[in-house]
């Protein structure tokens, strides 16, 4: 707890010039994730494409399937009508 | 003077490095056995007998996902505890002694599995990380795996020690982020390792003993993935931790939200377990309505790494806009990308990403018919175990080496160099496993070659696959390698004074955000308890009903010696027991016909 | 709780993706009549296979017009019956069993895929439409030869796919001047009527029988040739139905002694 709050945000190691790069203290109202909203939105649009093409492509296109008895008779009527 | 964790908890600084160090030998092991087997089986190079590949396949799989991983869970949350509570362990001595049985029951495991290698002993446990029986283990394997994860137990409990004798000092506290994730996901493995733990002792070790005669193969199998899944998440959630709870202060900035961190923790406990049958989506003998609610809860568990993805993103985004970054994307620019302690972890978190896809494709049901054993499952955990968790671990390790040793890195450059190449191995071989599973090569194969049929690749070849998964195994080898280096390299500088403070990241959000209730960690071990039993106690009773508590009697298949005298006699008492069969239905068909012939 | 308004939107859009995911694998389920491996058939002794009528003898059976059934016996490290011979535009439900550890059986290619488990029978009813050959392959690690198991999945045009047994049975000496019978059993395993030639060849002789034979039944044939006109010595023989073929050697001889030649068990 005292450590997560006090001494977080002083970065003090020598080793790490990278670090020191701090330009602005960003509060939590004046935060606004707009990044990685934006990253997110992809990942999103990501999933929902593999998903699709991983079922319907991938997934149906390997026939042939385990599929009940019944239900392939019935399917098969409808492809007759 | 500096105010590393090793200046504040010297003692402790010390356990946790005994632990990292024994992590740090099973990955070396690992290690070793992963590159022959990826040779092996590319056929690139095969210098070992195919039938021994299944001991370095089981050393590869339980060095790695037991000892590798959780030696070095159990050092960072050892740290966690006593940095975030501010307190030392109750008793070193209790410590010391969880550790000692953790590593005397992982060294009889490993002696019993490397044992397969030579024909001195009858020893041999080549039955990979999952012990299905009836494949049959020496003893010492089940017993090894019973101390070291009675030994995790005993961790927990002295954490749980801790945080009592901190709440009753701190009445009115909240608990700190990182204790808190390192109870719920203790509170987790508790659970879960009932399962393993009935498997191992009801039924395996008696079993391996002589003291039952069978087992029934499905239920041991059952209990085996009742533990089996949640365990990814015992894995996983120190990763979690580390990204949480160390990756935004490594960024430049500080955790987007502590509330939305204890909900997803809260998750993690209460869904974990009551999803392993997803793992016996094409088992005989568990109805489909058992699988349909298993998929339901995985695909629920999902829900607590989207949030995690977002809060993570969101905590680097704060760091580097407080680092000058901006626009859209172009703030990742701003990131500390030449830090090996970023780098790592961030590659290691975009693995995860993709990791999450094909993750979610395992969770599906019937799209199980397609990738169920395939390498894909394969390129899967190398992604989730070998990389969002290995690389996390490696990387952090260039964090926490200065903090318990007290002595500088070796080299950052080295280190940078390591996980990236850590992640450059890995996109060649995971991508080549996940693409040659779509294609029905299976895993846990030392020959995927077979006679009568070839795989055929809609796109590229099966020989383009085995060198992308050849060359990501050598990338991966030589990343070990430096590693390797910087560890020994660390521990042989002198001590430093000028060295990083112990610390965490900040929030944003603080725990003053989240309800209080989150905190009540006996509400969600019964909820999650609830979950369990309504998961899987009619699939258990089904699975006895059917085959029975101790199962048929069984062919078992002791896998002493690995060696094609084995192969021959076991063949030999095939045949005989077939030639004594028939010979049996002969004398029946006479007596028989003797009998209606007068 | 104070949650960001953006993580609200992700919040819902992860449900959303969730509850897209379920559905999508219960339109499979449903709309697409894509059935698990489940617990539809009774448990089964993994030692006494022999006994069991299921699997005493692995093989395909025709159960109805396109349907068949396939019973078969995974174990260390082979399956049986290998290959797998099946007819094109057909409904197959294979039945697997393991007779010692867990296995799998899955036809390299496609989604048929189940785990084979001691004491569990698993059941996939799969549709083939055209001929193919599919690899078969154990994806469970079953022992040090778990690499070499494999088997084959013939799906063959309704044309060479039967279900014919046969067996003939020949004498093995004859004494010059005596008739050579040859006893042809021809068993036609399918439901419906074959119509067929059962073909003798001996020495230079062809012998042909058309038969008709009904669904279920087994005829019995004899082919009659007399050893004089193939003269003293040892002439193979060969039986042919269709694709089916049986064979043996009968040796003609002047004078038969009563003790010698027997060299039959």
């Amino acid at each position: 707890m005292s450590h997560a709050t006090d001494e977080s945000t002083q970065i003090q190691d020598p080793d790490q010039p990278t670090d020191s790069d701090q330009v602005r203290e960003i509060g939590h109202d004046e935060f606004d994730p707009v990044g990685a909203l934006a990253l997110i939105g992809l990942y999103f649009l990501i999933l929902v494409f593999l998903w699709f093409f991983m079922y319907f492509v991938e997934f149906l296109g390997n026939d042939p399937t385990v599929v009940s008895g019944i239900v392939s008779v019935v399917t098969g009527g409808v492809g007759l009508a | 003077m500096s105010n590393a964790y090793i200046d504040q908890f010297p003692a402790e600084a010390k356990v946790i490095r005994a632990a990292f160090y024994s992590s740090f030998f099973a990955l070396a092991l690992g290690g070793v056995f992963g590159i022959i087997q990826t040779l092996h089986r590319t056929g690139y190079y095969r210098f070992i007998d195919s039938a021994d590949y299944y001991t370095v396949l089981t050393a590869h799989g339980v060095f790695l996902v037991i000892s590798f991983t959780i030696f070095f869970l159990v050092g960072i949350f050892t740290w966690a505890i006593t940095t975030s509570l501010d307190r030392g362990v109750e008793d070193l001595r209790f410590t010391w002694g969880w550790y000692g049985l953790m590593a005397v029951g992982i060294t009889l495991t490993g002696v019993a599995i490397l044992a397969g290698f030579t024909d001195a002993t009858d020893i041999s446990a080549s039955v990979l990380f999952t012990f299905y029986a009836p494949l049959q283990a020496h003893p010492l394997f089940y017993l090894g795996l019973v101390l070291f994860v009675v030994g995790t137990w005993f961790a927990g409990v002295d954490w749980f020690r801790s945080w009592w004798a901190w709440k009753a000092e701190n009445p009115d506290e909240r608990i700190p982020l990182p204790a808190f994730m390192v109870l719920t996901t203790m509170l987790m493995w508790y659970i879960a390792t009932l399962g393993v733990a009935a498997a191992i002792l009801l039924f395996l070790l008696p079993w391996s003993l002589g003291l039952i005669e069978s087992v029934n193969p499905l239920l041991t199998r059952t209990l085996f993935w009742f533990f089996g899944h949640p365990v990814v998440y015992f894995w996983l959630m120190p990763a979690y931790m580390m990204w949480y709870v160390l990756l935004p202060k490594i960024s430049g900035g500080k955790l987007f939200s502590d509330p939305l961190a204890r909900v997803v923790f809260v998750l993690f406990l209460i869904l974990s377990v009551p999803t392993g049958i997803h793992h016996q989506y094409l088992d005989p003998g568990i109805a489909e309505g058992f699988k349909f609610i298993a998929m339901t809860n995985t695909m629920f568990l999902l829900l607590p790494s989207l949030l995690t993805a977002f809060t993570v993103v969101a905590s680097m985004e704060h760091g580097a806009r407080q680092r000058g970054g901006e626009g859209y994307l172009g703030w990742l620019k701003a990131l500390p990308w030449r830090d090996p302690v970023f780098a790592g972890m961030a590659l290691a978190g975009l693995m995860f990403a993709a990791a999450g896809f094909s993750g979610m494709i395992n969770a599906g049901m019937n799209i199980n018919y397609l990738v169920h054993n395939t390498f894909w499952v394969v390129g899967h955990f190398h992604l989730t175990v070998g990389t969002a968790v290995a690389l996390t671990f490696m990387a952090v390790t260039y964090w926490f080496l200065p903090q318990v040793t007290g002595k500088q890195l070796w080299s950052r450059s080295v280190a940078l160099g390591q996980v990236v190449l850590w992640f450059v191995g890995m996109t060649f071989m995971s991508n080549a496993m996940h693409r040659g599973g779509l294609l029905g090569i299976p895993r846990r194969t030392a020959e995927p070659q077979y006679d009568g049929f070839e795989f055929e690749a809609a796109v590229g070849s099966v020989a383009e696959l085995d060198a992308q998964i050849a060359l990501g195994g050598v990338l991966l080898t030589l990343s070990l390698v430096l590693f390797f280096a910087n560890v020994v390299g660390t521990a042989l500088n002198g001590r430093s004074d000028d060295l990083p403070d112990n610390s965490y990241a900040g929030t944003l959000s603080g725990p003053e955000d989240a309800p209080q209730i989150l905190d009540n960690l006996k509400l969600w071990t019964a909820i999650a308890v609830v979950l369990v039993i309504f998961a899987y106690t009619f699939p258990l009773l089904s699975i006895i009903d059917r085959g029975g508590l101790f199962g048929p009697e069984l062919v078992e298949l002791p896998l002493s010696t690995l060696d094609l005298e084995s192969i021959s006699a076991l063949a030999l008492a095939v045949e005989q027991s077939t030639i004594a069969t028939l010979e049996t239905t002969a004398d029946t068909a006479t007596a028989v016909i003797a009998g209606v012939i007068p | 709780m104070n949650i960001h308004a953006y993580e609200k939107l992700w919040l819902v859009a992860a449900m959303l993706l969730i509850v897209g995911f379920i559905a999508t694998i219960t339109y499979g389920s449903v709309a697409l009549g894509i059935t698990m491996v489940g617990d539809q058939q009774d448990t089964v002794e993994p030692t006494e296979l022999a006994d069991d009528d299921r699997f005493d003898d692995p093989r395909v059976e025709q159960v109805g017009e396109n349907e068949y059934e396939a019973y078969v016996v995974a174990q260390t490290f082979s399956f049986q019956p290998n290959p797998i011979e099946v007819p094109e535009d057909s409904d197959v439900t294979f039945y697997v069993t393991s007779r010692d550890v867990i296995h799998s059986f899955s036809l390299v290619g496609t989604n048929v895929n189940t785990m084979v488990i001691p004491g569990e029978v698993a059941e996939m009813t799969v549709e083939f439409d055209d001929p193919a050959e599919y690899g078969v392959v154990c994806n469970e690690y079953c022992g040090p030869g778990h690499h070499d198991m494999e088997g084959e999945v013939h799906v063959v045009s309704e044309d060479e796919f039967d279900l014919t047994e046969l067996e003939a049975d020949g004498p093995d000496e004859v004494e010059t001047g005596d008739e050579i019978s040859v006893d042809v059993t021809t068993e036609n395993r399918q439901l419906e009527a074959i119509e067929t030639t059962i073909t003798l060849e001996i020495g230079d002789e062809t012998l042909t029988e058309d038969v008709t034979i009904e669904g279920g039944e087994t005829l019995e044939t004899t082919f009659t040739v007399d050893s004089a006109t193939l003269g003293e010595g040892d002439h193979d023989w060969t039986v042919t139905v269709d694709d089916h073929t049986d064979s043996g050697t009968v040796t003609v001889a002047d004078d038969l002694e009563d003790d010698g030649g027997d060299d039959d068990e």
